[in-house]
């Protein structure tokens, strides 16, 4: 499946945060992810409200230093490889 | 630093409606009079919280034989443990199932021994199945994440396209095709349950097909015999590193069949705090990090991935707890492991309808504990 512009991510059930702040998991069945700061300001805007446009949008001006061509095409991979794992639905 | 856990394995009872011929319980369960009781456990679950624990899974036996696991659900919930109830779903009532829902449960596997009643009931030693199949209806309507959980072996593999697509029907999120692994009630039954060379080969086909097949929809998680395997499995994440399990009784093991090992003391959660005994009890130092491993784990770059393998396999098949693991193709006793294996190899595979009739029986059910 594709994730499209109009897709709202959001976290798979079974799927959740744990601790707080930098230490903030994602825990799911099989076991648990420490994401690194960007991954998780990702994954952090996945409520399914916003769509994928919306998301990039925000991290656009979160990190506007970076070109959006490529903070989008980025962000869809990383989504589309946690939908594989089903910690991402869409 | 010692890393601390990650996961607590609580077995709250050995207590079972069921008597699976694979089961990996010890051979010596835990009596219900023995078994901690709901403060104990509260106690187990603060504590591994605090130790920073993300994962608790609730297993046993049955844990639904004890009254209060919703009660300790909730509890451990409200610590902010992820749970996850290990079941074979007998037990669960719309009432009780309701109750767990609401104490936050976030996870739940639920076990099926074939795609056929009559074969699943025979593995099960009780008529369990078709209950199974309107638990299952029952847990896809709530949002509780829901995994399949097939155990195969040489008796139902070469139905495994049959029961992938029974998982498919009961629409889980995640399914697990889980080889039989020979600890406990299976190592008894061993030379019923060891699949065929072919079996094996076959199977891993069908599991990446459907793998392919189910992507995104349902994922497969399949564990691989480790006979067959050239290299061991990775043992709980490594001895005394990631998890630790308490048996009912309340005594904290590195391992589920841990017990097996002589001359390895347990402690109980009944006379030291979880901190203690994950940092220094013996038994949970004993084969922790590299400094008992035997030749040629020592100089293997593999080391850090497998650990050396199994400690209470290595036992069982080689009386030496700190040997390489045997079924490790660079294992000084990997011939015993060979041996096994041709024996399994031999002739035909075996077909139960035939061996039902006979007189010797293919196998031994699981007990209850006294
Ligand atoms: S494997 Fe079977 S007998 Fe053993 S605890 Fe699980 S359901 Fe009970
Ligand atoms: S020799 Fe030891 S460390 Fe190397 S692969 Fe075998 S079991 Fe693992």
């Amino acid at each position: 499946m594709e994730l499209e512009s109009s897709s709202q991510p959001r976290l798979a059930a079974g799927c959740r945060w744990a601790g707080e702040g930098e230490n903030r998991t994602i825990v799911f069945p099989e076991g648990a992810l420490r994401l690194e700061q960007t991954a998780r300001v990702v994954l952090e805007l996945c409520d399914g409200k916003r769509t994928f446009d919306e998301i990039v949008r925000e991290l656009e001006r979160a990190y506007d230093k970076s070109d959006p061509a490529t903070i989008r095409r980025d962000a869809a991979r990383f989504l589309e490889r946690l939908w594989q794992k089903k910690v991402v639905e869409f | 630093m010692q890393d601390l856990p990650l996961a607590l394995i609580a077995e709250i009872t050995h207590r079972c409606p069921l008597h699976c011929v694979y089961c990996s319980n010890p051979l010596a369960m835990a009596s219900a009079h023995a078994e901690l009781s709901t403060e104990e456990w509260q106690g187990v679950f603060e504590q591994a919280a605090k130790l920073g624990v993300l994962h608790l899974h609730l297993t046993g036996g049955e844990p639904l034989a004890r009254e209060d696991a919703a009660q300790l659900v909730s509890f451990a919930h409200a610590c902010g443990l992820y749970t996850n109830l290990i079941t074979s779903g007998i037990g669960l009532s719309e009432r009780r199932w309701h109750d767990l829902v609401a104490s936050g449960l976030d996870h739940i596997q639920l076990s099926f021994q074939d795609s056929r009643e009559t074969s699943a009931n025979w593995i099960a030693g009780t008529r369990a199945h078709a209950l199974k199949l309107s638990i299952a209806a029952m847990i896809r309507q709530s949002k509780v994440a829901f995994t399949v959980n097939m155990v195969v072996h040489r008796q139902n593999i070469e139905r495994l396209d049959e029961m992938i697509a029974l998982a498919e029907s009961l629409q889980p999120q995640r399914l697990e095709i889980a080889h039989v692994q020979y600890y406990g009630w299976a190592w008894k039954n061993k030379q019923a349950l060891l699949p065929t060379r072919e079996q094996v080969a076959e199977s891993l086909d069908k599991i990446s097909a459907a793998q392919k097949r189910l992507m995104g929809i349902i994922r497969i998680d399949s564990v691989v015999p480790d006979y067959y395997a050239r290299f061991p499995k990775a043992c709980m994440g490594g001895w005394g590193r990631r998890e630790l399990l308490v048996d009912p009784s309340g005594k904290a093991l590195p391992c589920h069949a841990a017990t097996v090992i002589p001359r390895l003391e347990f402690e109980n959660v009944r006379q030291r705090s979880l901190e203690w005994i994950w940092l220094h009890s013996d038994s949970f130092q004993r084969f922790r990090g590299e400094d008992w491993m035997p030749m040629p784990c020592r100089d293997c770059d593999r080391r850090k991935l497998d650990f050396g393998g199994c400690r209470c396999q290595a036992f069982m098949i080689t009386g030496d707890a700190a040997a390489t693991d045997p079924v490790c193709s660079l294992a000084p006793a990997h011939g015993l492991i060979e041996q096994e294996l041709l024996h399994a190899n031999r002739g035909r595979t075996a077909d139960h309808s035939s061996q039902k009739s006979e007189h010797a029986p293919l196998w031994v059910y699981r007990a209850q504990p006294g």
